[in-house]
């Protein structure tokens, strides 16, 4: 059966209270999941007063700052803060978002801040991403022709069949979308999730790619493909903006369309 | 690396290999489609029965028997009894799909789709007695 309740040595602690300065003016709450593999403790949640006068408009911003001034064992990813590596992809009250991305304003009260959910930890707030990768790779997200390019240009796609694309090329695969979806919760061993299904679509959709059959084949499967029941927590989530449900929507119409 | 407990790792199987399984079951459009398909059809004969039930509301049983002995509401309420429960049973294997997982994933299917099985055919057969001893009744009578 799913498990509804945290394993135990996965239940959550009362962890340490980082204070402000003193006359420190602009204080807010961080209260952030910490959890490290180099010792038998369970999990607990830290304290970190923060002045926000002192840092830059972003979740992130606070991240940073805590790393680099009040507590440098704090673990997490991040590269680009601009939003579009997808690496500092995290649960920040209560939302799969990225923390670059994320205004502290938008957040009222204290700001709770955990690892994607339902993935294994690898330390803090680095989800372990491995099962999800190959999930992608399981797909063959590349183009697959059998007709040769021309010599002597590019492939070549109009207007339309370009347009067929947008909503899709911008997918960063940050994961906030599979990760909070309850189907990829209790299923995630065997149901792709929207990150790969979009992914998925965005191949099947390309005017140049040869193998729309052979990919739909491959998904045509009662929980890879339709273990997705348009709970639509995928579309509300994505920082990006993006719709993998309708993508996913998609592909199910065509499933449907090749029988008949 | 502090931790002193080594712990013992059954899975070495590579995330890709995971990930491809078995497959895949080349099963789920004919689930998906009948799960819409049959919703679809329970709209109008659950709308349908909902007026019938207004309408016999405070008639007497000979009534109701005469009612349930028309070849067409007979029709309409065997469409409903057999659709709701093929619905019903479309709509809970999703559940245990979802939530049931190794080896009581196949009893748990098994048993919901008996219990299903019988209370439809039960339905089923209560609908048929309406309807063919109404006609009995109504030979006898006239006999």
């Amino acid at each position: 059966m799913v498990e509804f309740r945290l394993p135990k040595n996965s239940t959550v602690g009362k962890g340490r209270i980082f204070t402000a300065a003193p006359g420190a003016t602009n204080v807010k709450n961080f209260r952030i999941y910490r959890w490290s593999p180099d010792d038998d403790k369970n999990p607990v949640v830290d304290t970190y007063e923060i002045d926000l006068d002192k840092i830059g408009p972003m979740v992130l911003d606070a991240l940073i700052h805590i790393k680099n001034d009040v507590d440098s064992t704090l673990t997490f990813r991040r590269s680009c803060r601009e939003g579009i590596c997808g690496s500092c992809a995290m649960n920040i009250a209560g939302e799969n978002t990225l923390a670059c991305l994320k205004p502290i304003r938008d957040i009222e009260g204290d700001i709770a801040i955990y690892p994607l959910p339902h993935m294994p930890v690898i330390k803090d707030l680095v989800p372990d991403l491995d099962g999800a990768y190959a999930q992608l790779r399981s797909i063959d997200p590349w183009l697959k022709s059998d007709t040769l390019p021309p010599p002597d240009s590019e492939r070549r796609q109009s207007i339309e069949e370009r347009a067929e694309l947008d909503g899709m090329w911008e997918c960063i695969l940050c994961f906030c979308c599979s990760t909070s979806c309850p189907s990829y919760w209790w299923n995630g061993d065997r149901y792709l999730g929207p990150a790969t299904l979009l992914a998925a679509y965005r191949w099947i959709a390309d005017s140049r790619d040869e193998h729309a059959g052979d990919r739909l084949d491959a998904l045509e499967d009662p929980l890879k493909l339709y273990a997705c029941r348009t709970i639509m927590n995928c579309t509300q989530t994505c920082p990006k903006g993006l719709n993998p449900a309708k993508a996913i929507g998609r592909i199910k119409e065509l499933q449907l369309e090749r029988k008949a | 690396m502090s931790n002193p407990k080594k712990p013992h790792i059954t899975v070495m199987r590579s995330q890709l290999s995971r990930a491809r399984g078995l497959g895949s079951g080349q099963a789920g459009v004919g689930h998906w489609w009948a799960e819409r398909a049959s919703a679809v059809a329970l709209v109008p004969l659950s709308g349908w029965f909902v007026i019938q039930v207004f309408r016999l509301a405070g008639a007497s049983q000979p009534e109701v028997a005469k009612w349930g002995a028309r070849p067409l509401n007979t029709t309409m309420m065997l469409s409903l009894v057999i659709l709701t429960f093929y619905h019903t049973q479309l709509g809970l294997q999703v559940i245990i799909d979802d939530y049931v997982h190794g080896k009581a994933h196949l009893p748990a299917g098994l048993l919901m789709k008996g219990i299903v099985f019988l209370l439809g055919l039960f339905g089923t057969v209560s609908v048929l007695k309406l309807a063919l001893a109404g006609s009995s009744r109504g030979k006898i009578a006239a006999g």
